[in-house]
């Protein structure tokens, strides 16, 4: 029934994996704020995997950036990565609001998760 | 591009609660399949509309339940859908100071529909109205890109609104 979930992978050690799956907007925002909330907790590196999402809105964007912007401040890497067939609902927002080179957003969860390791600064 | 108004084929009104824009995503989704729409164009269209859905459920009512209406009227050539509430009109734009808005629902809803107009009249709600045509020749987003930027501080900073 979780047609749109969102779960924590920590089976990467160090860098945390946020998976988002489905459709979010403003309804669901809450519920990726508090995930977000939990993966900068840990304290290690952070990934959105947005591969398996298929409609993300500004919602959406505005917890994102709110959790890399805190991220950064602790000196924890944040890496947005999206797959390499993106559904159109995902990528043209991430286009038109300039935000793929600034989140930053790349392509496979391993890469990811390797710029995640090494952008956190302290590592 | 057609003559007179059309009578609109569908018209959705609900609670205005944040749980009710997937299911109008879900109505667009229904109705583009009968219209032979290109994929990037319902994609922006669900975009748009999502967006001025989200500044209904936020924005247009205080404390008090309300509506959110959304019509949608079928063209020769173009989708209009009209999201409407009965609210306390456009806000006079107060600072944007709530938390989770970045400010980017109306430069949105330019950048991916065709057409675009706002209407509202204080204490009579606001009405946003979206074209989309079924096969486009030419990008929105060239010519309405969207305005703004992150900050060093790590924030949004909106750019100028859409004239």
């Amino acid at each position: 029934m979780e047609a749109n979930a969102i779960v924590l992978d920590d089976t990467a050690g160090d860098v945390i994996v946020v998976v988002v799956e489905g459709e979010h907007d403003i309804y669901t925002a809450p519920t990726l704020r508090e995930r977000l909330d939990e993966a900068l907790g840990r304290g290690g590196g952070i990934v959105v995997d947005l591969t398996a999402a298929t409609f993300v809105d500004s919602s959406v964007l505005g917890a994102l950036l709110d959790a890399r912007r805190r991220a950064l401040e602790s000196g924890q890497g944040f890496v947005v990565c999206v797959g390499d067939t993106v559904e159109p609902g995902v990528q043209r927002i991430l286009d038109i609001t300039g935000l793929v080179p600034v989140l930053p957003v790349l392509r496979g969860r391993d890469e990811a998760i390797e710029a995640a390791r090494s952008n956190g600064g302290d590592g | 591009m057609s003559d007179g108004v059309p009578a609109p084929e569908v018209v959705l009104n609900m609670p205005a609660r944040a749980e009710g824009v997937g299911v109008v995503r879900q109505a667009l989704a229904g109705m583009a399949d009968a219209l032979a729409f290109d994929a990037a164009v319902l994609s922006d269209m669900k975009m748009a509309v999502t967006e001025a859905c989200t500044n209904v459920v936020v924005h247009a009512y205080d404390e008090q339940a309300g509506q959110l209406e959304v019509q949608m009227l079928a063209g020769e050539e173009d989708l209009t859908i009209v999201v409407r509430d009965h609210g306390s009109g456009i806000q006079p734009k107060p600072a944007r100071t709530e938390p989770p808005a970045l400010g980017l629902g109306l430069p949105l809803i330019a950048a991916l529909s065709d057409a675009f107009e706002l209407r509202g009249t204080a204490g009579r709600g606001t009405e946003v109205r979206m074209s989309f045509t079924y096969v486009r020749d030419v990008d929105p987003a060239d010519a309405n890109p969207v305005p703004g930027q992150v900050g060093d501080d790590g924030r949004w900073e909106p750019g100028e609104p859409p004239a």
